[in-house]
């Protein structure tokens, strides 16, 4: 094939293009400039230089509103969305709320530990951030005294204000560290390295393998701060082990694909998350040397076609908060889910155009803080009563300087 | 759709810096088709290459207020477009490895006609092979210009494409034998 060939056909090849995807991107786009605008006017400094820029103002934020409205009716108005209408427990049928420019406080107190392409920051109640350094991944220890920070093989204990305690190096990457609950012997840190799982005292002693099968997924603490660790097998076995005697618990076949664990309510559920699927998996025991054991798995039920994005058992509670996407033909929505024990269906708080990301439950489990990337946005979202409220220009707080600025990933909110 | 001349797309910029609305709607018309056919030959996902491709999008006005006028526009924004289509084609290659299993999305399968034939030998390739490809022969940049969007020794820039290039000869050679036979 000459170059002039593949030239041509690189330019010409049909390639599938979804339908209105152009559009949809212009609407974005045009909201997130409308955007713009307003936050600049907000920030005297860098308001429009030209009179256009303010006499046109209010028009795009007039059409966003409009577009968005009009989105979302057609969207519930549609066949699929009055099926996903009719579906759910709750709809609120209110747009996103208008985001403030900047975080000023974090809704409700606590810190987040917040990863960026740079590395993870530590934010303040007050909003004030600080970059611990380039670190991969990041997990806060059980009081946020300190963060457990990976970087290739190297895993270190840091001070939220990046003084480093002590490292260690393991033979493979070390991947998913994670801090075991509070507790008077307190306290651990678990972590994969390559296909193993190791765990090492907080610290930095006593650095020891778990199980060499382990699953790409992070292992899940008991949350009674004793020593019990879930964790998925390569063989995709959902098991429990002691993290100090190394004696194992076969719980059962984890489901297809898991990509999140999480041990909650009182020890007795483990939520397993995975694209097509949200389970529960009771255990028999909820105190871990009772020796656990599997019982009754529940599958949350999704809305037709959702794809499960990210989901959070609500500390001390079975309460499950889940972000899923309907891809459709028309447009991709998102929708935040809420699954309160033995209730028949979920409560949706929220939908918006396009994917939301990760969500996290705050320390007290009565707010969700949900990323929503295709508007640069952070969602706080409370549970029971209170006002939603939403910020933007995410991408900027946490990439200062940089011209190609991505989207961070909130790994945690901490504590009570 | 090209811009006529930089000085075009820098007086697009300015525009759109000072809150012309309309010049940020020309720049999005002159670019998307560009940005979302590189996402759409990086990763060979439809729905992604939208996802990607209105991401590139919303980072630049993000980034607006901060936009270097003097730079032109165009391989700024085409930058942003391959790193994050090569991000989802890694998490997605490394997703299928440890799980085993296809998407959970069924990708809309391009037409199978001569251009089909060549996506489906694109697809072949390593993203980053792709990615080269795509900004060598769809975009147009110079390997030089290649190398400092992606931050790549200009030589790593050179050997990948040469060897994207020798496999898609390879497919189409094979493809033509195989047409001959029929």
């Amino acid at each position: 094939m000459r170059n002039e060939a593949l030239d041509r056909a690189l330019h010409e090849a049909p390639i599938p293009v979804p339908p209105d995807a152009e559009e949809r991107g212009r609407r974005m786009v045009e909201a997130a400039y409308a955007e713009r605008k307003s936050g600049s006017e907000l920030w005297g400094a860098m308001a429009p230089r030209t009179s256009e820029g303010r006499r046109r103002q209010p028009l795009p934020r007039l059409a966003l509103a409009l577009g968005i409205a009009t989105l979302l009716a057609a969207l519930l108005l549609s066949p699929a969305g009055a099926a996903v209408r009719d579906w759910v427990g709750d709809v609120v049928e209110t747009p996103a709320p208008k985001p403030e420019p900047e975080l000023a406080h974090i809704p409700g107190g606590g810190r987040l530990l917040v990863q960026s392409a740079a590395g993870p920051w530590v934010v303040q109640p007050d909003g004030s951030r600080r970059l611990l350094g380039d670190y991969e991944e990041a997990t806060w220890s059980p009081r946020g005294l300190f963060v457990a920070v990976a970087k290739g093989r190297t895993l270190s204990a840091v001070e939220p204000g990046g003084n480093p305690h002590w490292s260690l190096t393991a033979e493979h990457r070390v991947r998913d560290p994670r801090w075991s609950p509070w507790s008077p012997s307190c306290c651990r840190i678990a972590y994969r390295s390559g296909e193993e799982l190791w765990v090492v005292a907080g610290d930095g002693t006593g650095d020891r393998l778990l199980s060499r099968s382990s699953a790409p997924v992070a292992p899940a603490w008991s949350p009674l701060g004793d020593a019990g660790l879930a964790y998925v097998s390569r063989g995709g076995a959902l098991r429990i082990v002691n993290s100090e005697s190394g004696e194992e618990f076969p719980i059962g076949l984890a489901g297809a694909n898991v990509s999140e664990l999480e041990w909650g309510d009182g020890g007795s559920t483990i939520l397993e998350a995975s694209p097509g699927a949200l389970r529960l998996q009771k255990l028999r025991a909820s105190k871990f040397e009772a020796r656990p054991r599997g019982g009754t798995r529940l599958e949350l039920p999704l809305p037709p076609g959702a794809t499960v994005v990210g989901a959070a058992l609500a500390p001390e509670r079975a309460t499950v908060a889940a972000v899923v996407t309907h891809w459709r033909e028309h447009g991709t929505t998102s929708e935040v889910l809420v699954y309160a024990p033995g209730a028949e269906k979920p409560r949706s708080l929220l939908t918006v155009p396009y994917s939301l990301g990760e969500v996290v439950w705050s320390p007290d489990g009565r707010r969700l803080l949900v990323a929503w990337p295709g508007a640069n946005q952070w969602l706080f979202l409370p549970v029971g009563r209170g006002k939603p409220r939403a910020v933007a220009n995410i991408s900027r707080a946490f990439s200062p300087g940089e011209h190609a600025a991505s989207f961070p990933r909130i790994e945690d909110w901490c504590c009570r | 759709m090209q811009v006529e001349d930089g000085e075009d797309e820098r007086r697009l910029v300015r525009e759109a810096q000072d809150g012309s609305g309309a010049a940020m709607a020309r720049l999005y018309s002159l670019h998307w088709r560009g940005a979302y056919r590189a996402a759409y030959l990086v990763v060979h996902d439809a729905a992604a290459a939208e996802d990607i491709a209105q991401d590139a999008f919303l980072a630049a006005v993000d980034a607006l207020d901060r936009f270097d006028r003097r730079r032109p526009f165009r391989p700024w924004l085409h930058r942003i477009v391959v790193n994050r289509a090569l991000d989802w084609a890694r998490r997605e290659a490394l997703r299928r490895r440890v799980d085993g299993a296809e998407s959970v999305f069924e990708p809309l399968p391009p037409p199978r006609d001569i251009g089909g034939e060549l996506m489906a030998a694109l697809k072949e390739l390593p993203p980053e092979q792709r990615a080269v490809v795509a900004l060598r022969h769809l975009l147009e940049y110079t390997p030089g210009e290649i190398a400092r969007m992606l931050e790549l020794p200009r030589g790593t820039v050179n050997s990948r494409l040469r060897r994207g290039l020798d496999r898609l000869r390879e497919t189409a050679k094979a493809e033509s034998l195989a047409e001959e036979r029929r």
